[in-house]
This record gives structure tokens, C-alpha cells and sequence, in this order.
């Protein structure tokens, strides 16, 4: 496959799975420029993989989880930790779209590489084979990295719902 | 919960921005300088160094009057930095220039904490010089005489006015992020190759140490190279992106340089990784440090040679 041609299959969900990663569009918006045009640089040996794809996710999430990002990354959730704490006193639990926003809020706050691994999971649907190779780690890695992110957001939802008084 | 996991995730990914301007702007980038965007631009020792030293072999050169009586001051201690795109201090050399032109270099890595907060070695040169050499004296026990700074982007084309550089490594390496690629041994660096070799960071046993020494090594064997047939020529190629304190009084600083310099190479110890303010860095040791300088610049201590990972 040829470069032009990847960029045009891809480009759109590159930039969806970044952003959910990266929980800021413009942050994801730079990653993605930058890693496809270090990509095209050697396109000749990325185009001739098997997944073209998912190597490119993998240069997408390792660029996001890399030192250089730190700062940035903790300003995020610094801003959308602010609002997890406000959700619970606004949110209507009957209200599907207030319980969505407030998941997004806690997906938000975990940890860079527990969110990566989450995305990949019930965005991308990788199995734990891919999400390993993504991540650069192996597959028990992938597995505890998912179950103190589900961990972290089940207990999260449980305090939630006790202040609102309902049960989920 | 997995299904509001699912929709939440959805919903982040929903706020992606339009994929045609992501499309136009790399045509644009694709257009105007391929390598310009690349991020993590890392930058080189190397360039600083060479800048202080190749500007008095230079300068010296084109006097029409040999300096025959001109008074050779002591030796000089000169911080040389080499800047990325953002001005950031990516790599740091404090250098001693002896009277018979030799020079002793030690790499300060730049992640080392100075100061309060958040403040590295590396953002303190954009804030204002001053507060970087302040930072190096306290650090090193040791009176920064003056300061050079060079962008490093130049020093693809440096290594090729030179008629390449040559660097051992001790293994093969293939590195996606800064294009590196080379093979185990010696190996002759020129253009974009100085670069990649320069920048690579990833995938070398101790990260931003390794790319220390490369750098030393790129430095070593460039600093060989320079004759007063180059000089000019790398002159013109560096003036532009060279930065350097207002007091300093080059056409003496060169008149110790005779032909190409050698260079005794180390880099400083760390402390411990630590974490301030939510970021990793270095801690300082003064008292390490100071001994450490003290050695080195006395003429003992460790030298950096050979091949490099």
C-alpha cells in the first residue's frame, strides 16, 4: 500500500484513536503529523509490513507516552480532574448523555498507558496480542494494565452513584 | 459498564479535529522542509563546541596580521550549547580551552534539576543565558568565562563540509523515530546521517546518557577534522546560528588554537533519578560534581574513547 493511499484509508481514525488517547485534540492532532511524516520518510519498509496500521498506532502511542508529553499530558488531567469532581452535584443519573460525560471525565484521569491500553481495547478492539505489540509490553502486562483501569473506574462509578443515591 | 466505556471513549474520539486539515498541512510540511517538523529534535553538543571552536581558527585565519604579540590569556572554561528548534539547551558542554589549544570537555546531561519547580538545565539557557551558566557555576564549583550557543539543525551540513565524520559503534542500530540506521563499527557520517546519529534516543541502553557520548565522539572526531582550509567555509555555514556573550574577546580566545584540537572527553555523574513537581529529573551533587570537574579539568579522571552504543 502506498503511502498516499494509507494516509487516505487511515488518516480519520488515526486521529480518532489520538484523541482518545490523548483526551486533547490538538495534542493528537500534532502527534499524528509528525509521526506520519517521520512514516513517510520510510514508507518504503513501513508499507511492505503486515499492518501498516497498527505499526503506525504503535509510533502514534509510543510518541504520546514518551517523556516529552509528560507536561502536557498532566495538564490534561489536571483540567479534567477538575471536572470529575464537579460531575456527581450536576449530573442527572438518568440522563444517559451526563453519564457518558462523566465516564469520559474519569477515562481521562487514569494513568497514560491504562488509558492507551483501554482504547485499544473497546475502541480499536484489539485482542491482548496487539495491544501488547502497541504497547511494547507483554500480554500480562496488557492484562493487569486494563484490570486496574476497570478497577479504578468501578470504584469510581460505585462512590458515584452512592452520592447520587442509586444504584447502577 | 463496558458499554459506557465504550460510548465514553466514542464520545473523546468523536472530538478528533477534520482530517483535511491534517491532509493539508502535511502537503504543506511535505512541500516546505521534511525533516523541519520532526519532533524531539534533538540537539548536539557538538555544534556549540565546534562553534567556539571553529570561529577563533576562523577569525584567526582571515587577520591579515599574525597575533605574534598578542597575549595568550589563561586557560578558559566556556559552556558550549547546543539548541533545538525551541531554543531549549539539549546538550550542554562545559569546556576548558588550555592555553596550547587542547580543550577538556564534560557533558552536563541536561535533565539534571536546577533551580525550583519544574526548572531542568535544559530550559534555563531560553529564560536567559545568565541563568544557565549561574546554574553550571553553582552545579560545578567551577567560573563559566563565557558561553556559545549553536543551533543544532546545522550540523548535518557541517558534517559534510568536513568530508564526514567518523564514529564506531559498537552495535547495529535502527532507530524509527530519529531515522538512524547504521551499522556496527566504524561508520562515516554525513548530511542527515550526523543528525540521526545525534538525535537517537530511543533504543540505546541508557537513553539520553548514550546520546551524551555519541555526541562527544561526533564531537572528538569532528574537532580532528577542522584545518584552516575548512574553517572558512564552516564558518559561513555556522555564523548565522551562532550565539555568544557580548564581553567575549575572540580574536584573543583564537590565538591558541594552531591547527585541529584534541579533545579529552567525560561526561559529569548524575544523581539519583528523582521526582519534582510530578517530573523526573536528575538531582544535582554538588559536591561530586565539583570533584569530578576538579579532576577532569585537572587533567586525571576518565576519558571517553572508542566506540559508542
Amino acid at each position: 500500500m502506498g503511502f498516499d493511499q494509507f494516509v487516505a484509508d487511515r488518516l480519520d481514525r488515526l486521529l480518532g484513536y489520538a484523541t482518545a488517547i490523548t483526551c486533547d485534540k490538538h495534542l493528537a492532532q500534532d502527534i499524528v503529523q509528525n509521526v506520519l511524516l517521520r512514516a513517510q520518510g520510510k514508507w518504503e519498509r513501513i508499507g511492505a509490513m503486515d499492518a501498516p496500521y497498527l505499526y503506525v498506532k504503535r509510533m502514534v502511542t509510543n510518541d504520546y507516552l514518551s517523556w516529552r508529553h509528560r507536561k502536557a499530558a498532566r495538564e490534561i488531567a489536571v483540567e479534567r480532574g477538575e471536572l470529575v469532581r464537579h460531575a456527581p452535584a450536576m449530573a442527572d443519573p438518568a440522563d444517559a448523555h451526563a453519564e457518558r460525560e462523566a465516564m469520559r471525565a474519569r477515562i481521562a484521569v487514569l494513568p497514560r498507558k491504562q488509558r492507551a491500553a483501554l482504547v485499544l481495547r473497546f475502541y480499536e478492539d484489539c485482542s491482548d496480542a496487539e495491544i501488547a505489540q502497541v504497547l511494547g509490553c507483554t500480554e500480562s502486562t496488557v492484562r493487569s494494565q486494563l484490570s486496574r483501569a476497570l478497577q479504578t473506574l468501578r470504584t469510581h462509578e460505585l462512590a458515584r452513584s452512592a452520592t447520587l443515591g442509586v444504584h447502577s | 459498564m463496558n458499554d459506557l466505556i465504550r460510548q465514553a471513549i466514542a464520545a473523546e474520539a468523536d472530538e478528533r479535529v477534520d482530517s483535511r486539515t491534517v491532509l493539508a498541512n502535511l502537503h504543506k510540511a511535505r512541500k516546505a522542509k521534511p525533516f523541519g517538523m520532526i519532533i524531539g529534535v534533538a540537539t548536539l553538543t557538538v555544534a556549540a563546541a565546534a562553534a567556539a571552536v571553529v570561529i577563533p581558527t576562523t577569525i584567526k585565519k582571515t587577520e591579515a596580521a599574525p597575533p605574534a604579540n598578542a597575549p595568550v590569556s589563561g586557560a578558559q572554561n566556556v559552556l558550549l550549547i547546543g539548541t533545538d528548534d525551541d531554543r531549549r539547551a539539549d546538550a550542554i558542554v562545559l569546556a576548558r580551552f588550555e592555553t596550547d589549544g587542547s580543550a577538556s570537555i564534560i557533558s552536563l546531561p541536561r535533565d539534571i534539576h536546577a533551580g525550583t519547580g519544574q526548572d531542568r538545565l535544559s530550559g534555563l539557557f531560553k529564560d536567559d543565558p545568565r541563568k544557565l551558566t549561574a546554574a553550571v557555576e553553582d552545579l560545578t564549583g567551577t567560573k563559566v568565562d563565557h558561553y556559545a550557543a549553536v543551533a543544532m539543525s546545522e550540523f548535518g551540513r557541517v558534517a559534510t563540509a568536513v568530508g564526514g565524520i567518523e564514529v564506531c559503534l559498537n552495535n547495529y542500530v535502527m532507530d524509527e523515530y530519529s531515522g538512524a540506521h547504521f551499522m556496527a563499527g566504524k561508520n562515516t557520517l554525513v548530511g542527515e546521517q550526523a543528525l540521526q546519529f545525534l538525535r537517537q534516543r530511543h533504543g540505546l541502553p541508557e537513553g539520553d546518557l548514550d546520546r551524551v557520548k555519541r555526541q562527544q565522539a561526533f564531537l572528538t572526531s569532528f574537532a580532528a577534522k577542522i584545518t584552516k582550509d575548512k574553517a572558512p567555509e564552516l564558518l559561513q555555514l555556522l555564523e548565522r546560528s551562532i550565539e555568544y556573550d557580548e564581553g567575549w574577546d575572540l580574536l584573543q580566545f583564537a590565538s591558541r588554537f594552531q591547527g585541529p584540537v584534541k579533545v579529552r572527553s567525560a561526561t559529569l555523574p548524575i544523581g539519583e533519578e528523582v521526582q519534582r513537581d510530578g517530573i523526573q529529573v536528575y538531582a544535582p551533587d554538588p559536591d561530586q560534581s565539583k570533584r569530578f570537574v576538579e579532576d577532569q579539568f585537572g587533567g586525571g579522571g576518565p576519558t571517553e574513547t572508542g566506540c559508542v552504543n
